[in-house]
């Protein structure tokens, strides 16, 4: 067999059950002409990170209540909710267009990082680490109730993002560090969209490999003296993804830079089966084999069991939980009562069910893979309904809290002293929440038959003869989270978000 | 010499992103400092739906502020949420009574904003935590 028979071979296995592209965003006039232009991207970052610049400086200097501050309204009602509508509807664009990226570009400008990322930290395991301390901290510090802490969590960020990816080079704060995305990345398994090759001939006969390499030193350096910004130069897949062994949206910003590098225009953003990629078997660009990481697994699981704390966090009856924790432990300090709430929740909880369902299935199957590599298998058929938690959650603040942007940013430039839109009509709104419950129903209800369908699919490769043996009891945990969601929904709102009251 | 130059102007920038926070400080727009004011929900402990707000106004010595004009805003602390108004009745002598509608449990706060008898223009916020829900 010859080496681009292999090629083919090796690149086609990829995506076996793909046929040609039903649909590609960038062959669209209008939105596809704009995303591929080299700019499109800049063009989509300067107005956030000028909006950011907004949120900080009103967060710091606006009034220091939250319903009055845009650092608050739009951090944790708009942004929180667009970002999950979004990945649900289209793809990961909200990593496209993060402004934390541009002053990490203009560093790189003036420093040209020489490290690379440490091998040790190669893994998920500090991000999951800074996701759980993103929930813990947004609970602790009543972030969405203070524009002070909200400012400084963006500036934080922004720091985070130059300082890590001025001393280290390639995307190593998206891909190691970030915790949001990595939040965007399992999300957006499940969207509907993907950057893929186009054709997967025309990247056999490929000599340059621009997708991951970037383009030739000669072409980089044309651009270079051509283009006043070097923020626009072409370049290689900065997070290790070869486009014709890549398999989904994880660890995918959807930059586009392998579309621009490509000299060939052979990717695309094209439609998938949207949760398929949770139950692909094989090695993937840039990942390996997510089945068998334990630190991708982690992830899942604190992204599916932080989901239902962070809507736990909301209702009344964690104040009975949070009054007898406080009684037994003899203090209203909230960290400790914090740590063990979330240690339950995202720890013991997630052992114990996990390890009972890994339990049964080998039990049931006769398998020889040990309970975490089953558990570790098994983690991202839990990924669908922890994204529809999200939803549920993101979309009642952002669809009943919608129009409530109106008058805020009346007050905010009134008090400046430029009251063009007039003065705060407070009248505006969004939707009833009773409407807005049917439809955190349906996102439950959709995720818990995602998560059933990527359980089935892993079972069906596991106990071909008879899969209900192996997803029986992971069909019956989903069932339990799904109707642990629903009880959380039908309690009474009571918009906390804080275990300990003052 | 173009590095230095970058790299000059990359530390001229970066201590802003610090400087800005921390140099900032809010202005208080109280006019009446010494006036003390109580904030009671009834029912008590607050319930979502139609209930009472009762503000008491007392100067430092104690003694009941007359004759103001009372305004109250409800808030909930979570952004996203509709505010409540309501203009408050004097009932007995510094004691200034509204009708509240808390259409939802959780964390509430009401900003109290009086002209009082002198003249003088009194702002206040007075957390109402822990509405319970129906």
């Amino acid at each position: 067999m010859s080496a681009s028979a292999d090629k083919r071979s090796a690149y086609a296995d990829r995506r076996a059950d793909a046929g040609p592209p039903f649909f590609d965003l960038l062959r669209l006039p209008g939105v596809g002409w704009f995303l591929r232009q080299r700019w499109a991207r800049l063009g989509m970052q300067i107005p956030l990170l000028l909006l950011s610049v907004v949120l900080v400086w009103h967060g710091f200097l606006g009034p220091d209540l939250a319903p009055k501050n845009l650092a608050t309204l739009l951090t944790w009602v708009h942004y929180r909710g667009l970002l999950v509508l979004v990945l649900l509807v289209a793809g990961n664009f909200f990593c496209m267009a993060c402004p934390f990226l541009l002053p990490r570009e203009i560093a790189r400008w003036i420093f040209r990082p020489v490290w690379n990322w440490p091998v040790r930290l190669r893994n998920k395991w500090l991000a999951v680490a800074l996701f759980v301390l993103l929930l813990f901290a947004y609970e602790y510090f009543g972030l969405w109730s203070t524009p002070f802490w909200t400012a400084w969590l963006i500036v934080a960020y922004f720091a985070g993002a130059l300082v890590v990816d001025a001393l280290f080079r390639h995307a190593s704060f998206c891909k190691w560090v970030c915790p949001i995305g990595q939040f965007n990345f399992l999300a957006s398994t499940l969207s509907p969209l993907e950057v893929a090759v186009r054709d997967l001939n025309q990247c056999v006969e490929c000599r340059t490999k621009d997708c991951i390499c970037g383009p030739p030193a000669s072409e980089t350096a044309a651009d270079a003296g051509r283009l006043a910004l070097p923020l626009l130069a072409k370049r290689g897949c900065e997070l290790a993804l070869f486009q014709p062994m890549k398999v989904g949206n994880l660890d995918c910003t959807f930059c586009l830079d392998c579309v621009h590098a490509c000299p060939h225009d052979n990717v695309g953003l094209v439609t998938r089966m949207p949760g398929a990629e949770l139950a692909a078997e094989e090695p993937r660009s840039g990942l390996g084999n997510p089945l068998t990481r334990p630190d991708l697994a982690a992830l899942a699981i604190v992204f599916t069991f932080g989901a239902l704390l962070n809507a736990f966090g909301m209702v009344s009856p964690v104040y009975v939980l949070q009054a007898w924790l406080s009684g037994v432990l003899g203090t209203t300090e909230r960290a400790p009562i914090l740590a063990i709430l979330f240690a339950v929740a995202l720890i013991v909880e997630p052992v114990l069910l996990l390890g009972l369902a890994a339990w049964w299935t080998r039990r049931a199957t006769g398998t020889a893979l040990s309970l975490p590599r089953l558990a570790t298998r098994y983690a991202y058929s839990l990924v669908p309904l922890g994204f529809g938690v999200w939803l549920a959650h993101y979309a009642f603040h952002f669809l009943t809290g919608a129009l409530t942007v109106v008058p805020v940013l009346q007050n905010a430039l009134a008090e400046i002293g430029w009251p063009v839109l007039g003065q705060p009509n407070w009248e505006f709104t969004g939707m009833r929440s009773g409407s807005v419950f049917v439809l955190e129903l349906g996102f439950l209800t959709l995720g818990l038959v995602g998560s059933w369908i990527v359980a089935i699919r892993l079972a069906r490769k596991d106990q071909p003869s008879a899969p209900w043996r192996a997803y029986l009891s992971w069909v019956v945990l989903q069932s339990i989270l799904w109707a642990a969601a629903i009880w959380l929904l039908a309690q009474p709102m009571e918009m906390r978000g804080t275990f300990l009251g003052d | 010499m173009k590095m230095m130059q970058r790299f000059l102007v990359f530390l001229a920038i970066a201590p802003m992103t610090i400087l800005v926070p921390s140099g900032c400080s809010k202005s208080s727009t109280d006019g009446a400092p010494d006036v003390k004011v109580e904030l009671r929900m009834s029912p008590d402990p607050p319930t979502v739906g139609q209930g009472t707000a009762t503000v008491t106004l007392t100067d430092k010595d104690g003694g009941p502020l007359r004759g103001a004009t009372l305004k109250l805003e409800g808030n909930m602390n979570h952004a996203g949420m509709k505010p409540v108004f309501a203009d408050a009745k004097e009932l007995d002598p510094g004691k200034y009574e509204a009708s509240v509608n808390l259409t939802m449990g959780g964390d509430w706060f009401f900003l109290i904003d009086a002209v009082l008898a002198d003249g003088r223009r009194l702002k206040r916020k007075i957390d109402v935590p822990g509405v319970k829900s129906r």
